[in-house]
């Protein structure tokens, strides 16, 4: 799965925000606020990844044991699909 | 086929300089955007860095779109959606508010439309001074970054009004206001910052220039103070506005 091609993350004074462009502005017109590893996670994203290689990849970058990987990433993968940002 | 589009205008050519850029715009003669831009007709050598001009099909078009628009209005509106969709390769953007000079510093107040925004300046002109403060744009003033320096520039698209100045001036603060029993500025954090700007903004379409436009707004925000202003229509709030944005 990836996260949709109409949305774009830049970091602006020191936040992570995603905006969308071309289609997706048709369909949504506001911004999104992503903390740190919601950042992190959504450039794993950027690229076509499995649930287990964002695990893997936040095992790798942050200081967390399996058990919260695993429940991050199940948790940042469903908010993404409620907001129809995935693209499976 | 709509029977505005019969109309038939002569048209003018001219060379203009807007917010420190090369302009052709080619216009109809009489039209608002001709006549508000007359005072920014300025020779210059080469050719024009940006062009600008809306052929009749064109215009029809878009008129048919929103016919409660003269067809000058709607060349009024789609020259400005030109003018700001190019001026993001310059490091410009439009900011919806209405921008008032003191002391040769810019002040940018945002809201949407009926809020108060030119209200709030022109109490700022009351207070401090019909000859020591000016508008410099009172719907539409550009921020640009000229040589590391934000400063804002009028433009002719002013709105309703034809209060605008061809002159570029540090900015020193932007306020989104809210109207209110009482007067009140806060600093607003950078985070809703961004989304207030954006959504005062006209937002570009295409990736490249979304990504150009966050940059800017990046840069902007790293040396410009952004707050949220709560105020009613007395002098006072104009001072608690120029206190809070000079401290």
């Amino acid at each position: 799965m990836k996260v949709k091609k109409d949305y774009m993350l830049r970091s602006v004074a020191g936040y992570a925000v995603v905006v969308p462009v071309g289609e997706g502005a048709m369909n949504f017109n506001g911004v999104i606020n992503l903390n740190d590893s919601g950042a992190f996670l959504w450039k794993t994203m950027e690229n076509d990844v499995t649930e287990e290689q964002m695990v893997a990849a936040l095992l790798d970058e942050y200081d967390v044991d399996e058990e919260r990987a695993n429940a991050d990433v199940a948790a940042f993968i469903k908010k993404m699909r409620e907001a129809n940002l995935i693209d499976d | 086929m709509n029977s505005k589009s019969q109309e038939i205008f002569e048209v003018s050519k001219e060379k203009y300089v807007i917010s420190g850029i090369n302009v052709g715009m080619i216009l109809r003669k009489g039209g608002i955007i001709e006549t508000q831009a007359q005072k920014y007709i300025k020779d210059f050598e080469g050719y024009p860095q940006i062009v600008i001009g809306i052929n009749d099909g064109r215009l029809a078009f878009e008129n048919a779109k929103t016919p409660s628009l003269s067809l000058l209005e709607s060349e009024y509106m789609l020259t400005g959606a030109k003018f700001c969709e190019e001026l993001i390769a310059f490091d410009g953007f439009m900011l919806h508010s209405s921008a008032v000079v003191y002391e040769n510093k810019a002040y940018l107040f945002s809201a949407p439309s009926g809020t108060g925004k030119s209200t709030h300046t022109t109490i700022w002109r009351r207070v401090f001074g019909e000859d020591k403060t000016f508008i410099l744009n009172d719907d539409k003033p550009v921020i640009r970054i000229v040589d590391g320096k934000v400063l804002a520039f009028g433009t002719p698209w002013s709105g309703k009004t034809d209060h605008n100045e061809n002159v570029g001036v540090p900015l020193q603060g932007i306020c989104f206001v809210e109207r209110s029993e009482t007067n009140r500025i806060m600093p607003m954090s950078p985070k809703d910052a961004i989304h207030r700007l954006l959504d005062q903004t006209l937002r570009p379409q295409n990736g490249e220039n979304m990504s150009k436009l966050l940059d800017l707004l990046d840069k902007v925000l790293s040396s410009v103070k952004v707050h949220t202003l709560q105020c009613n229509m007395e002098d006072e709030a104009a001072i608690v506005a120029y206190n809070g944005m000079n401290k």
